[in-house]
């Protein structure tokens, strides 16, 4: 990568550039220019995503420190893929991808190195364990607390691919076809993937949880 | 399964029916006529509504400024590397024994960058005075750190099945790097610097044990590896020192950028 100094630039041109970026207007313009060794033109890219990608890893890890490293970890891999980036693409979808599969990489890391460990205390603050918010009554804290501790059962049965696929779909609205490109999966697999851990969630919720109570 | 059909929708495809993903229009339209099946769909959507979807912590405006900055270093030495064909992960290149004299110098000189840094009294030898020649020995012990960073990062990152896993080129990588490290560890020892000898001496460990596998390991016998340098906090603690390095390998310049050009 050729570079062109950061610095060289004027703060009115960075702006303007920022601003055609926040207009979307150029996007496809920058990564051509980032793939061509302009570090301000990525520069800009992982300013404009990188809330966006915390957001997901956030989401998949359940840890902000881990989703941190996942940040850092897609941009460094976008920065290396960036060759393999078809124009026509969406440089945000083809990121998400990539973060994604950071997360899952992560989450399988973590699988092993938690295996025959048990669950760390840092599981509670799981964002996926949080109970939606809304008018705390008696009633409501209970049922609250009793999904609570059956999400984290399921939670707790579910693979890294499982997860990885369930938040991908459930969370972030992603298609079973895309999940299967972020994961590396054919799309059966991403699919049989959903499929288990919604069966998780839904067995380990039972038919115990009374809903009517809830407001 | 057509309307009307008495072959209920399974539960997969009412999941698929509920995020839009049905095959086809069957599911759809068994629902208008069935109740059982509209109660069962109502159900499926009332257990995915009790997984929230969480606000992840605030991130501010210029969030990606931060990760910018953290990033940058990492681009930079990235693109320096590839530039001179160095961190090509998995190219044969063995340190020649005329390169450990400059490389126990350098070693000599960062590690007494990082006694000063963390000991408030040690005077750092007269040669760290020269700054251009701290700077380059600084990138050679930096690149060393980065080196061995990212083929912790492979061996942390393969396999991830039951099939056995080829790890000839990481073992070749980790042959080539045994050597330096040794150097690293046996100056920061004689610096008394119990903290990086410590983590170097894991490295060297984890080094060691890689050189001399076999090329193809099992699952497990990857797990055990990834379970070292997983459990001890080596990838964090490699990335701590080299950070230190980087910094100080800036403070001597100016500001780095991805295309590895030093902006003046």
């Amino acid at each position: 990568m050729t570079s062109k100094p950061r610095d060289g630039l004027t703060a009115a041109l960075g702006e303007r550039l920022t601003e055609r970026m926040a207009g979307g207007e150029d996007e496809a313009q920058a990564v051509a220019r980032a793939r061509d060794g302009d570090p301000e033109a990525f520069r800009l890219l992982v300013e404009r995503h990188s809330r966006d990608v915390f957001r997901l890893a956030f989401r998949m890890t359940g840890n902000e420190h881990d989703a941190e490293d996942v940040v850092q970890e897609a941009f460094l891999k976008a920065y290396r893929k960036l060759d393999a980036f078809e124009e026509r693409a969406q440089f945000g979808s083809w990121l998400h991808r990539i973060a994604a599969n950071c997360a899952y990489d992560l989450l399988r890391a973590r699988a092993r190195r938690d295996q025959g460990v048990e669950r760390r205390e840092e599981d509670e603050s799981d964002p996926m364990l949080a109970v939606p918010s809304g008018a705390p009554g008696p009633d409501r804290l209970l049922v609250g607390g009793e999904v609570r501790r059956r999400l984290k059962a399921a939670l707790a049965r579910m693979s890294a691919l499982e997860r990885s696929a369930f938040t991908l779909r459930h969370l972030e609205g992603m298609s079973i076809a895309e999940i299967s490109r972020a994961l590396d999966l054919d799309t059966s697999a991403a699919k049989q993937s959903v499929f288990r851990a919604v069966r998780k969630l839904r067995e380990a919720l039972g038919e115990h949880v009374q809903w009517g109570a809830a407001p | 399964m057509g309307s009307g059909s008495l072959t209920h929708p399974t539960e997969d495809e009412l999941v698929l029916h509920h995020w839009g993903e049905d095959d086809g229009p069957e599911v759809a339209r068994h629902l208008q006529d069935c109740a059982d099946c509209r109660a069962a769909l109502a159900a499926l959507r009332r257990d995915l509504q009790a997984v929230p979807v969480p606000d992840p912590p605030h991130r501010g405006e210029d969030y990606g400024r931060h990760v910018w900055l953290r990033l940058q270093p990492r681009l930079a030495a990235e693109a320096r590397a590839r530039r001179v064909g160095r961190l090509r992960p998995f190219r044969a290149r063995r340190p020649s024994s005329r390169l450990f004299v400059p490389l126990a110098v350098a070693a000599a000189l960062v590690l007494a960058f990082l006694v000063g840094r963390h000991w408030p009294h040690p005077a750092p030898p007269a040669a760290i005075s020269q700054a251009a020649r701290e700077r380059i020995l600084l990138v050679a012990v930096g690149d060393h750190l980065e080196r061995s960073e990212m083929l912790l990062v492979e061996l942390v990152n393969a396999g991830g099945g039951d099939k056995p896993v080829d790890i000839s080129s990481e073992r070749q990588w980790a042959q080539e790097l045994v050597g330096a490290n040794r150097l690293y560890r046996q100056t920061a020892m004689r610096a008394g610097k119990p903290g990086v000898a410590s983590v170097l001496d894991e490295l060297e460990r984890v080094l060691v044990e890689v050189a001399h596998r076999p090329s193809s390991l099992s699952a497990g016998e990857l797990g055990q590896i990834q379970h070292r340098i997983e459990s001890r906090g080596l990838l964090f603690h490699v990335r701590v020192i080299e950070t230190q390095v980087r910094e100080k390998e800036k403070e001597g310049t100016q500001t780095p950028v991805p295309g590895g050009k030093v902006v003046s």
